[in-house]
C-alpha cells in the first residue's frame, strides 16, 4: 500500500496566480497472486476519493484536466494471466484492465512524484485488454488489443463494446545487464470521445533505460522520445512530440534526481474552471499546440522504517517554460498564465506499507528480469516475507 | 437569352460526346432542362412542399476569384469573437472561450458606416462562452446560446435594437452542460428555438426544441438524443428541420411543413444522407430566386487548430426527394475549412465563413448537380461522383485573405449588398458582397 501526503505550490498556474494545494495523492493498494502458471495483478487507486479535482501539475493534461494531473481509475490494474516456458521461450497471456504494451513505466513507480507532461504520449493505461508476450533470450515482444476510449472518471466503466478497436505492440531488447531498449507503436481509436468518431491516434515511443542496483545504491536513467499523430479520415490533424531524460542516484537510501523534458500539449477550450476542459469536446478542433520545457530536481531523504511501514520525505522543484508549439493556434502563455516561465514545488512523504510494484506497465513474460535474479515473473512467488519480482522491497534505494 | 440558349446547346453537345464510351460513374451531364422537366415537384412523403423545377445548368469558366472589397473592421481584442447576426444597421456578435476575458459578452455594433462601431455590449451572467446568436424574423427578439458553465438560451427584447433587454432565460437539466447552437425559426406561425446540446461524460448530445411564442416564458416541447457523437446545428425553414448529426450525416425532419400532421413536438424523420467525410456541422436549405428548393448546403467541420488551421468542405445535397437526399457536389479549399453560411438567395451567392481561409463567395445559381466530366470528382470512400464547384467556375470571391493579417472567420451574414464577417481574432468585418 502506498499514499503520499503532498503540498504543491504552483507559481503561477492557470489562475494567473500562485496556488498552493495539499492532498493525499497516489493512494494505492497493490497485490499480486500466483498459483502454478496462473497469475493475478491488482492495483487499486483511490485518487478519485482524495483528489477528484486533480493534482496541481503545471503543464499536465489529459482526460478533461489541464495543469492538473487527472485522478486515475479506481481499478488501475486488474488482470489475470497464464505464463509458461516452452523450449526456452517464456510466454504469457494476460487479460483484464491495465496497461497496453506501449511506452515506458507508469510515472508512479519512477523516482519523481510529479508526472511528466508526456504521460498521455508515453503510456496507454486503464484499458480492457488482452496482451500476449514472449521472451526469447534478451528480446521481449508484446502485442495487445484493447478499447481505445480513455476512462471518463475514476469510477466509470470502460466501453466493453469497443474492446479490440485499438492495438499496440512493444519490442524490448536487453543488450547488457542493467540496460533496456524498447520501441513501441500503437493505433488508438477515438480515445477522447467514448462513443467513437473522435480523432484517432497513431503513437510511437522509443526509450532506453538504465537501472543498476546494489545493496546500498542505485543509479537510474531513462531517455525517452514519444510521438503521437492525431488523425481524422486518414489525414494527420495534429502532431505531438516529446523528449525526456530523467536520472536518479541513490546512496545509503538518500536519492537525488533530475528530469529535463520538452513536450507538446494540445490546447483545448477551458471550462469556467480553468483546470478543466470539455469532455468530450463538441468538435475535433483544438486551440493550437503549446510546448513545455520542464526541469525538475528531486531530493529524497532516507526512509524511516517501522516494521513493514516506511516513510520517505521528499522535495521537488520544477522550473517550467511554456512556449508556442506547431501550430500555435490561439495559445499565448502570457495570456493564460501571465508569464511564460513558472515554478512548481512539491513537498511530501511517500508512505508505504509492505511492498509496491517496482515496475508498472508490463505483464508476465514482458516483465524485465531484475538484474541478478534472472526472474521476470510478476506474481509467481507471492509468499509473505519473500521478495516479489516486480515489486520493490524494503531495502534501501527503492521507492 | 441567346447566350443562354447557346450555352445549353453546347453543354448538351458536350454531354452527348462524353457519354460515348464512358464507363465511369457519372452524374448528369449538362443538358437542356426540357429533358428533366418531368421530375416531380413534390415528394409523396412531403406533399405540401413544392421543391420546384430543377434549374437550368449554368456554364461558367473557372478563374482566380477576385478579392471581396473590405470596408472596415470593428475591433474586439479583449475576447474571441464568435457568431454574428445583423439586422438593419445593427450587428450583434457573441464572444467565446477565454482571452484576456471570458466569452460572456455580446457586442452590439452600429454598421451603418464603413467601419462597424461598438455602441453597446451586454454581459451575460453565469456564462463563459456564448456560441450562437440569432435575431427573430420579425426583428423583435435576440436569442443567445450559453455554453460550458451551465447551458441556456437567453432571450432579449429588441425594441431598442442597440440596447437589448433581457426578458427571459431558458435552462433546465436538458440544456446542460451547454447549448452549442440555437437556431430560431417559425413553424406554422409560431416561433421556436432549436437547441443542440453538448454531450458530457457518458451523457449523449441532444436536440431540444423550445416554444418561444411567449418569449417571457419559453416552453420545451421536445427533446431527443441525437448525433454521432453529437448533434451540432440545425436549419429550420418552411416546416422542415435539417439536423446536423456529425458522422450520422444530415437528417431531414418534418416538423409541420409537409402537411402530414407532424409538429415540432412530434416531428417525423423524412430521410438522411451521409455526406462524404461526415463531420456535419451546419446546413442551409437554399431557395433560389425562381422558387427552386432542391439543394441544401452542408458544412463539414474537420479538425483544426483555432487561429491557425482548419479543414472541411461544403457539400451540395439534392433534397428534392427528402426521403432519399443525395450528395451531388462539393467545394474544397486547400488548407482551410468551412464554418457557417449565409446566402444571398436573390442573386444566388453562398457566402461561407472559412476560418483561416477568410470568406468565400460561391455562385450557386443553376443546376448544381449537372457538370462536365472534367468538373466531376469520384470519391472512392463514398462511392459517388460529385460536381466540383471550383472546377465549375463557381468560386467568385475571396475575402480577408489578401490582408495577410491572420483571420479566423467564424460566421458571416449577408445583408443588403454587404457581408458581415465575425473573426475570432479581430472582431467584425464589413465587406462588399460579390458581384
Amino acid at each position: 500500500m502506498q499514499a503520499i501526503p503532498l503540498v504543491t505550490p504552483a507559481d503561477p498556474t492557470a489562475t494567473r496566480s500562485i496556488l498552493t494545494e495539499g492532498y493525499l495523492t497516489q493512494p494505492m493498494l497493490m497485490a499480486h497472486a500466483g498459483w502454478r502458471s496462473l497469475h493475478g495483478v491488482l492495483t487499486l487507486n483511490f485518487e478519485g476519493l482524495t483528489q477528484e479535482r486533480g493534482e496541481l501539475t503545471t503543464g499536465a493534461y489529459g482526460e478533461g484536466y489541464v495543469d492538473r494531473r487527472h485522478p486515475h481509475a479506481y481499478v488501475h490494474e486488474l488482470l489475470a494471466g497464464v505464463e509458461d516456458s516452452v523450449r526456452g521461450t517464456h510466454l504469457s497471456l494476460y487479460a483484464g484492465r491495465g496497461f497496453a504494451p506501449f511506452g515506458s513505466d507508469d510515472p508512479m513507480v519512477r523516482p519523481f512524484e510529479k508526472y511528466p507532461v508526456n504521460h498521455h504520449l508515453a503510456q496507454i493505461l486503464e484499458r480492457v485488454l488482452v496482451v500476449g508476450a514472449a521472451r526469447v533470450g534478451p528480446v521481449i515482444g508484446e502485442l495487445g488489443v484493447f478499447n481505445g476510449d480513455e476512462p471518463l472518471s475514476p469510477g466509470s466503466p470502460p466501453r466493453y463494446s469497443r474492446f479490440g478497436d485499438s492495438w499496440s505492440s512493444r519490442l524490448t531488447y536487453l543488450p547488457v545487464r542493467f540496460v533496456e531498449l524498447a520501441a513501441s507503436i500503437a493505433q488508438v481509436k477515438s480515445p477522447e470521445v467514448p462513443d467513437g468518431h473522435g480523432l484517432d491516434q497513431k503513437k510511437y515511443d522509443v526509450y532506453s533505460r538504465y537501472d543498476r542496483r546494489t545493496a546500498d545504491s542505485r543509479v537510474y536513467g531513462l531517455l525517452e522520445w514519444a510521438h503521437t499523430n492525431e488523425h481524422a479520415s486518414g489525414a494527420i490533424s495534429t502532431s505531438l512530440s516529446s523528449w525526456m531524460g530523467e536520472a536518479a542516484v541513490c546512496k545509503r537510501d538518500a536519492m537525488a534526481g533530475v528530469r529535463l523534458e520538452g513536450a507538446d500539449r494540445p490546447e483545448e477550450e477551458r471550462l469556467a474552471d480553468p483546470f478543466r476542459t470539455p469532455r468530450p469536446a463538441s468538435d475535433l478542433s483544438n486551440l493550437g499546440v503549446s510546448h513545455w520545457t520542464t526541469l525538475t530536481v528531486a531530493l529524497t531523504a532516507p526512509r524511516l522504517v517501522a516494521k513493514s511501514f516506511s516513510a520517505r520525505p521528499f522535495v521537488e522543484a520544477a522550473r517550467i517554460h511554456a512556449g508556442r508549439g506547431d501550430p500555435p493556434g490561439l495559445f499565448d502563455a502570457d495570456l493564460r498564465y501571465g508569464t511564460s516561465s513558472m515554478w512548481m514545488y512539491s513537498l511530501g512523504v511517500r508512505l508505504k506499507v509492505g511492498t509496491i510494484h517496482d515496475r508498472m506497465g508490463r505483464y508476465g513474460a514482458a516483465v524485465v528480469p531484475e538484474p541478478g535474479t534472472g526472474n521476470g515473473s510478476n506474481g509467481s512467488h507471492n509468499m509473505p516475507g519473500m521478495v516479489m519480482p516486480g515489486h520493490s522491497t524494503n531495502s534501501v534505494c527503492t521507492l | 437569352m441567346k447566350s443562354c440558349r447557346l450555352n445549353l446547346l453546347l453543354a448538351a453537345l458536350a454531354a452527348a460526346l462524353c457519354a460515348c464510351g464512358s464507363d465511369s460513374p457519372s452524374v448528369d451531364s449538362p443538358q437542356d432542362t426540357t429533358s428533366i422537366s418531368t421530375e416531380p415537384l413534390t415528394s409523396a412523403a412531403c406533399p405540401a412542399v413544392n421543391f420546384g423545377k430543377r434549374p437550368a445548368p449554368l456554364t461558367l469558366t473557372a478563374a482566380t476569384p477576385p478579392a471581396l472589397q473590405v470596408f472596415g473592421v470593428g475591433n474586439e481584442t479583449g475576447r474571441y469573437t464568435a457568431e454574428v447576426a445583423a439586422r438593419g444597421t445593427t450587428a450583434y456578435t457573441t464572444t467565446w472561450g477565454a482571452r484576456t476575458a471570458v466569452g460572456n459578452k455580446i457586442d452590439i455594433w452600429d454598421v451603418s458606416g464603413a467601419t462597424p462601431t461598438l455602441v453597446d455590449s451586454v454581459i451575460v451572467s453565469g456564462a463563459s462562452t456564448l456560441g450562437d446568436v440569432a435575431v427573430s424574423d420579425d426583428g423583435k427578439l435576440l436569442v443567445v446560446a450559453t455554453e460550458r458553465s451551465g447551458g441556456s438560451i437567453v432571450i432579449f427584447d429588441l425594441t431598442d435594437p442597440r440596447h437589448p433587454r433581457q426578458i427571459s432565460r431558458f435552462t433546465n437539466q436538458e440544456t446542460d452542460p451547454g447549448v452549442h447552437t440555437a437556431e430560431i425559426g417559425r413553424v406554422n406561425g409560431k416561433l421556436y428555438a432549436f437547441l443542440s446540446i453538448d454531450p458530457v461524460g457518458s451523457i449523449h448530445a441532444k436536440l431540444v426544441i423550445v416554444d418561444l411564442s411567449d418569449p417571457a416564458n419559453p416552453q420545451q416541447v421536445y427533446s431527443k438524443v441525437a448525433g454521432n457523437p453529437y448533434v451540432h446545428d440545425t436549419f429550420v425553414r418552411d416546416g422542415l428541420l435539417f439536423v446536423a448529426l456529425w458522422d450520422d450525416g444530415v437528417e431531414i425532419w418534418d416538423i409541420g411543413g409537409c402537411g402530414t400532421g407532424a409538429t415540432p413536438a412530434a416531428p417525423r424523420v423524412l430521410g438522411n444522407v451521409h455526406t462524404v467525410g461526415g463531420q456535419v456541422h451546419n446546413i442551409w436549405w437554399f431557395h433560389d430566386a425562381s422558387g427552386g428548393k432542391r439543394f441544401a448546403f452542408v458544412g463539414q467541420e474537420g479538425p483544426g487548430s483555432i487561429g491557425s488551421s482548419s479543414a472541411g468542405d461544403i457539400h451540395v445535397v439534392d433534397i428534392s426527394d427528402p426521403t432519399a437526399p443525395k450528395e451531388v457536389g462539393f467545394y474544397h479549399v486547400d488548407g482551410a475549412g468551412t464554418h457557417n453560411f449565409s446566402v444571398d438567395e436573390a442573386n444566388g451567392v453562398l457566402y461561407a465563413a472559412y476560418y483561416n481561409g477568410g470568406v468565400r463567395a460561391i455562385d450557386v445559381r443553376g443546376d448544381l448537380k449537372t457538370c462536365l466530366p472534367s468538373q466531376q470528382n469520384f470519391t472512392t470512400g463514398g462511392n459517388i461522383t460529385r460536381c466540383d464547384l471550383r472546377l465549375m467556375g463557381r468560386e467568385i470571391g475571396v475575402g480577408l485573405v489578401e490582408l495577410n493579417r491572420g483571420v479566423y472567420v467564424w460566421g458571416v451574414q449577408y445583408l443588403g449588398g454587404t457581408i458581415y464577417a465575425s473573426d475570432m481574432v479581430n472582431g467584425i468585418w464589413k465587406l462588399k458582397a460579390a458581384k
